[in-house]
C-alpha cells in the first residue's frame, strides 16, 4: 500500500479512518480425477478505507461512516477523490454515537509466512493417497492454499499485522454398483494441510457413498430422534453462537439476556460455548478481528446461561461492552454422555444433507436427506430422500451431545448432537 | 444514455495487449480479461445505517489465461503497471513456473485440452440506463430508504425493523487475445425490503426485492412493496406448520425460478458433464417434463442482471432453448468444456470476479408462459397449496434430487384460497417427475435477480431466473 494514503486520511478533516490492507498469494489446483484441469495464481491486495464523521442534531450525537475499496494502483489524485467522496456520504449515515478500538495490549509477533508450496504439496499427496476402489473414488478435487497478510491501521493508533494460511479443498465423490453411480460433496477448510484428517475424511465419505448405493428411501417416519454426526452439526451450535451476536441482540432479532438462559430447560445436556484466540490448523486463527481488536479466549454461554455478547465495535458499545471482538474460533463444551451412549434406541443419523439449515433469528431447522442411517435397537437401514424439518426454540432445551468432540476448521464441537422428536418427511 | 466504458481500461489496454504479445512468446494461447466495475450498497434499518462502495460485482484487476503442452493455466493480479507489461509478464512466468516445479515433483497427470479458437472479434459495447450509480443523489437515496424503513415499522402491527437496502453496479470488462478486442459496460442493480416482525418470542421476516440491468432508478420501486412485505412478515407470525405429504400445487414466478435455477439449471451446466456429475448428460433428446415445459438460459433472451453482450471468455452471448415442449434439448457451457465435449459455448462461462478460475455458470434461467390465468389454476385445485416466496435452493445434478425451502404456502380448498397460511416448506422430490407434472402455466412471467448463485458451497455470481404460475404436483414437509 502506498504510504500517501494514509498521508491523505491524516490531512482529511475526517474524525476517524481505518485502513485494512490484505495481500494475498493462493495457490490453486483443480483436478478432475486425478488428472491436473488448471493451475492458478492469485497475486492480489485488497485495501479497504473506512472514514467516519462525527455530528449532532438538536442533542443527538452521531458517527457515521463510509468505506470502500480502493485499487492497489490507485494515484494519489484517485485516493483524494475517493476520500473526498467517503467523507461527503458519512455525514448520511446516522449511526448513534461510539469510538474506535484503541490499541491494546502488546502487539502480538508476527507469524511465520506459509510456504505455499510445501502446503500445496502435502494436498497433492494427501490426496493421491487416498484408498479407492472400483466401487468408490474420487471424480474431482479443488485444492487452494492462500498466504494472507494482513495489516489494520487506525487513527487511534492501531497499527497490527497477521500473517497467517489458509487453505481448502472440494472433494466430490463417486459410488457405483450395477450401473447406478451416485456423488457426495465435501468442502474442508482449515489452516494449512491436515493431511491425515483430510485423507480419513475422504475416506470415510467413500464409505459413505458405497452405503449409499444400498440405501432405500427414507420411510415417513413422523415425529423421530436425529443424530448429527459431521459438520452440518455446526449449523446447530450457530443457532446459539449467532443469538449471542451484539448486532442480533440490539437489533431485537436475539432475545438473549446476559445472566439467562438461551433455551429452556427441558433436560437437556448443559451448553458452553468458549471464543477460543486459537485452535489447532484453524483458518481462523488470526490475532486480531476485522476491525483490529485483539482475539482471546472467552465463554460466550455458560451452562446454557448467556455470559457475554461479542461483535463488532460499533453495535458491541452500544450494548455497553468496551472491550468486545468477533470471535474466529469456537469451543463447544462435550455433553454427559457418550457418543455411542447418544446412539441408542430409535433415531435417524443423517451424514449427508442436500444443505442443512437452521434459522438464527427464528430458529427453524430445515434439510433434504442424501443419506441417513435409520437405527431401531440393533437393526440399521441405510435411507435417502425426505426432509427433517423443526425448530431449536422447541427443540434446543432437550438437545443432547456427546463428551467427544470433533474440530471442523474453526469449530470444535460435540462429535454427536441429538435432537429429539423431530419431524421426518419419508421418501416413499 | 449510454453506460461509458472505464476509461482506466482504456487507457491500460496497450498494456495490456503488450502483455499477451509477450506472453504469446511463451504460451501457445493468451488471453487477459481486465476489470474495473464500480458501484455502491445503502443499507437503512430503525437501529443500523450503512454505505459502502462494495458489491458482489465491484473489482479492479486482471487474469491471464495460457496454455502450453496441452493444460491451462492461470495468474490473476491487480498491480498492472501499462508502461510496464515485461515485469508483469516476467512475474507470471515465475509464479507459474514455481507451480509446474510442484506438479513435476509430485508427478501430477494433466487433462489435456485443445487449443481455443482465437477468431478476430472487435466489439465495444456501451449498454442503456437512465442512470449511472456514480452519478447517484445517496443523500435522497438514504433519506427516500429511511421513510421506507419508518413506514415499514408503522404500518405492521408487530413490526420491530424494516431493512431496506439498495446496491448498484456499473460493471465494465476487457477481453483481449492477439484476435479479440471486447470492452463492455452495462449498469444493474438489486434492493431488497425486509420487515422484521416478533410475536410471543417467534421472529418471522417478509421481504421483497426488486433486480434488473438499470440504474438506481430502479429502487424507487421498492417503495410501493413496503406494503406488502409488512403483510407477509404479519402472516407468517401466524403461519401454521406444514403437514409434510405430496399436494398439487401453484408455483409463484419466484419459486418457478428456483425450480429452474435449483432443481434443473445447475444440471446441464456442462462442465458438469466433462467430470460426468450431471445426469443431463444422459437425457438430451429425452423427456424431462410434460409438453408444456419450455425453458431458456443465456445472457441474451431477457433484460436482467445477468444480461451481458460477452462472458468471461470473450465468448458472445446466446439464448439457449434447454428444454422445448418437454424435451431436454441441450445445455449451456463455458469455452474449455466445450472444446473437450465437441460443442460450441454458448456464452456461459463465467468468474466471481477476476480472482476466480471461470466455470460454466447459468445466466438468465426462465420457464415460457402459458395460456392460464392464475384465477383458473386455483379453481383447478380440489386441495392444495399456492407456494410463494423463495428461501434457499440446492442443486443435484447428479440425482436430479431437488431441495427448495420455500417462504409459505397459502391453502387451496375446493378451488378457493381459504387464509390459511403454512410455513416454512421444504419442497423434494425428482426433477423429471416435477417436470412432467406440470399441467397448467399461467400467460404472464416474472424474473427475480436479487441474491446470487453458488457452485456447490462457493463461486458467487450474478444470476436471474424465473417463469410464470405453474401447477404442479410436489412432496411438501
Amino acid at each position: 500500500m502506498e504510504n500517501f494514503i494514509l498521508d491523505l486520511l491524516r490531512a482529511s478533516g475526517a474524525d476517524g479512518w481505518t485502513v485494512s490492507d490484505e495481500v494475498r498469494r493462493g495457490w490453486e489446483f483443480y483436478f478432475i480425477r486425478h488428472a491436473l484441469d488448471q493451475n492458478r495464481v492469485r497475486d492480489v491486495e485488497h485495501i479497504t478505507l473506512t472514514v467516519y464523521k462525527k455530528f449532532c442534531e438538536g442533542d443527538a450525537e452521531f458517527l457515521g461512516s463510509a468505506s470502500a475499496r480502493i485499487a492497489p494502483t490507485a494515484s494519489r489524485e484517485e485516493a483524494e477523490r475517493l476520500i473526498s467522496r467517503l467523507l461527503s456520504e458519512a455525514v448520511l449515515i446516522r449511526n448513534p454515537l461510539y469510538t474506535l478500538h484503541e490499541p491494546r495490549g502488546e502487539a502480538v509477533p508476527v507469524g511465520e509466512t506459509p510456504d505455499l508450496r510445501a502446503i500445496s504439496g502435502d494436498f497433492l499427496r494427501a490426496m493421491r493417497s487416498v484408498e479407492e476402489s472400483a466401487e468408490a473414488d474420487v471424480n474431482s478435487y479443488e485444492i487452494f492454499a492462500d498466504c494472507v497478510t494482513r495489516r489494520f491501521i487506525s487513527s487511534t493508533g492501531v497499527d497490527v499485522t497477521d500473517v497467517y494460511p489458509v487453505s481448502m479443498a472440494e472433494v466430490v465423490v463417486n459410488a457405483r454398483r450395477e450401473g447406478h453411480e451416485i456423488e457426495l460433496y465435501r468442502m474442508y477448510r482449515s489452516g494449512s494441510c491436515d493431511a491425515a484428517a483430510l485423507k480419513a475424511n475422504v475416506e470415510e465419505t467413500l464409505r459413505f457413498g458405497r452405503d449409499k448405493l444400498r440405501a432405500e428411501k427414507t420411510p415417513a417416519l413422523g415425529r423421530c430422534d436425529v443424530v448429527l454426526s459431521t459438520g452440518d452439526a455446526r449449523q446447530i451450535y450457530d443457532y446459539f453462537i449467532d443469538r449471542m451476536a451484539a448486532g442480533m441482540v440490539y437489533q431485537h432479532i436475539s432475545d438473549c439476556e446476559i445472566g439467562k438462559r438461551v433455551c429452556e430447560d427441558a433436560g437437556g445436556d448443559p451448553l458452553t460455548v468458549r471464543a477460543k484466540r486459537r485452535l489447532e490448523n484453524s483458518s481462523k486463527n488470526g490475532a486480531y478481528d476485522d476491525e483490529g481488536a485483539p482475539v482471546r479466549d472467552m465463554t460466550i454461554i455458560e451452562n446454557s446461561v448467556a455470559k457475554r455478547f461479542f461483535g463488532s465495535r460499533m453495535f458491541s458499545q452500544y450494548l455497553g461492552l468496551q472491550d468486545s471482538f468477533m470471535p474466529g474460533n469456537i469451543a463447544v463444551d462435550g455433553g454427559s454422555a457418550s457418543a455411542a451412549e447418544l446412539r441408542t434406541g430409535r433415531f435417524l443419523e443423517v451424514v449427508e444433507f442436500s444443505d442443512f439449515q437452521v434459522d438464527s433469528s427464528c430458529g427453524d431447522i430445515a434439510g433434504e436427506i442424501r443419506l441417513g442411517y435409520l437405527h431401531d435397537g440393533d437393526a440399521v437401514t441405510v435411507v435417502e430422500g425426505g426432509s427433517v424439518s423443526g425448530t431449536m426454540r422447541e427443540l434446543a432445551g432437550a438437545m443432547r451431545f456427546s463428551k467427544e468432540r470433533k474440530q471442523y476448521d474453526n469449530y470444535l464441537i460435540p462429535a454427536v448432537t441429538r435432537l429429539g422428536g423431530m419431524s421426518i418427511t419419508g421418501a416413499e | 444514455m449510454k453506460a461509458a466504458f472505464s476509461s482506466y481500461l482504456d487507457g491500460i489496454a496497450p498494456g495490456l495487449k503488450k502483455l499477451v504479445e509477450l506472453l504469446g512468446e511463451d504460451f501457445d494461447y493468451v488471453s487477459v480479461l481486465s476489470t474495473d466495475s464500480v458501484g455502491f450498497s445503502v443499507a437503512i434499518s430503525q437501529r443500523a445505517k450503512s454505505v459502502n462502495h462494495s458489491t458482489m460485482m465491484t473489482e479492479r484487476g486482471s487474469v491471464l489465461r495460457v496454455r502450453r503442452g496441452g493444460l491451462y493455466s492461470e495468474y490473476a493480479f491487480d498491480r498492472f503497471d501499462p508502461a510496464r507489461p515485461e515485469k508483469t509478464a516476467e512475474e507470471a512466468r515465475r509464479a507459474l513456473n514455481e507451480q509446474f516445479a510442484l506438479l513435476e515433483e509430485t508427478a501430477s497427470a494433466v487433462y489435456e485440452t485443445a487449443v481455443l479458437p482465437d477468431e478476430p472479434c472487435e466489439l465495444r459495447a456501451e449498454m442503456e440506463t437512465a442512470q449511472l450509480p456514480e452519478d447517484c443523489d445517496l443523500g435522497a437515496l438514504v433519506d427516500s430508504f429511511s421513510d421506507m424503513s419508518a413506514r415499514g415499522v408503522k404500518l405492521g402491527e408487530h413490526a420491530i425493523d424494516c431493512h431496506v437496502r439498495g446496491q448498484s453496479t456499473h460493471v465494465c470488462k476487457l477481453f483481449l487475445t492477439v484476435n479479440r478486442d471486447m470492452r463492455q459496460s452495462y449498469v444493474y442493480s438489486e434492493g431488497m425490503c425486509a420487515v422484521i416482525a416478533m410475536k410471543d418470542g417467534a421472529v418471522k421476516f417478509g421481504y421483497e426485492s426488486v433486480s434488473g440491468r438499470e440504474g438506481p432508478e430502479i429502487f424507487e420501486k421498492l417503495g410501493e412493496k413496503v406494503e406488502k412485505v409488512v403483510g407477509i412478515a404479519e402472516e407468517l407470525l401466524t403461519a401454521e406448520r406444514m403437514e409434510p405429504g405430496e399436494y398439487e400445487v401453484i408455483v409463484s414466478p419466484e419459486v418457478s425460478g428456483l425450480i429452474a435455477h435449483e432443481a434443473f439449471g445447475h444440471g446441464v451446466e456442462m462442465d458438469m458433464f466433462v467430470k460426468n456429475r450431471a445426469l443431463g448428460a444422459q437425457y438430451i433428446g429425452k423427456r424431462v417434463g410434460s409438453d408444456l415445459v419450455t425453458m431458456h438460459e443465456g445472457a441474451k433472451p431477457e433484460i436482467q442482471v445477468a444480461s451481458y453482450a460477452f462472458d468471461d471468455e470473450g465468448t458472445l452471448a446466446h439464448d439457449t432453448v434447454e428444454i422445448r415442449n418437454g424435451i431436454l434439448k441441450t445445455g449451456v457451457c463455458d469455452a474449455l468444456s466445450a472444446l473437450r465435449l465437441g460443442v460450441e459455448p454458448t456464452g456461459n462461462g463465467k468468474r466471481e470476479n477476476f480472482e476466480h478460475k471461470a466455470y460454466t455458470r447459468m445466466t438468465n434461467t426462465v420457464f415460457e408462459s402459458g395460456e392460464s390465468t392464475l384465477e383458473e389454476m386455483i379453481a383447478a385445485v380440489p386441495y392444495g397449496f399456492l407456494l410463494a416466496g423463495m428461501q434457499s435452493g440446492m442443486e443435484d445434478p447428479k440425482h436430479w434430487g431437488i431441495q427448495c425451502i420455500i417462504d409459505r404456502g397459502y391453502e387451496i380448498r375446493d378451488g378457493k384460497l381459504t387464509g390459511k397460511v403454512v410455513s416454512p416448506i421444504v419442497m423434494t422430490g425428482y426433477v423429471p417427475e416435477l417436470l412432467g407434472s406440470i399441467s397448467m402455466l399461467s400467460r404472464d412471467h416474472e424474473l427475480f435477480g436479487s441474491g446470487g448463485c453458488g457452485k456447490g458451497h462457493k463461486e458467487w455470481v450474478k444470476v436471474s431466473d424465473g417463469g410464470p404460475y405453474m401447477k404442479a404436483k410436489a412432496r411438501l414437509g
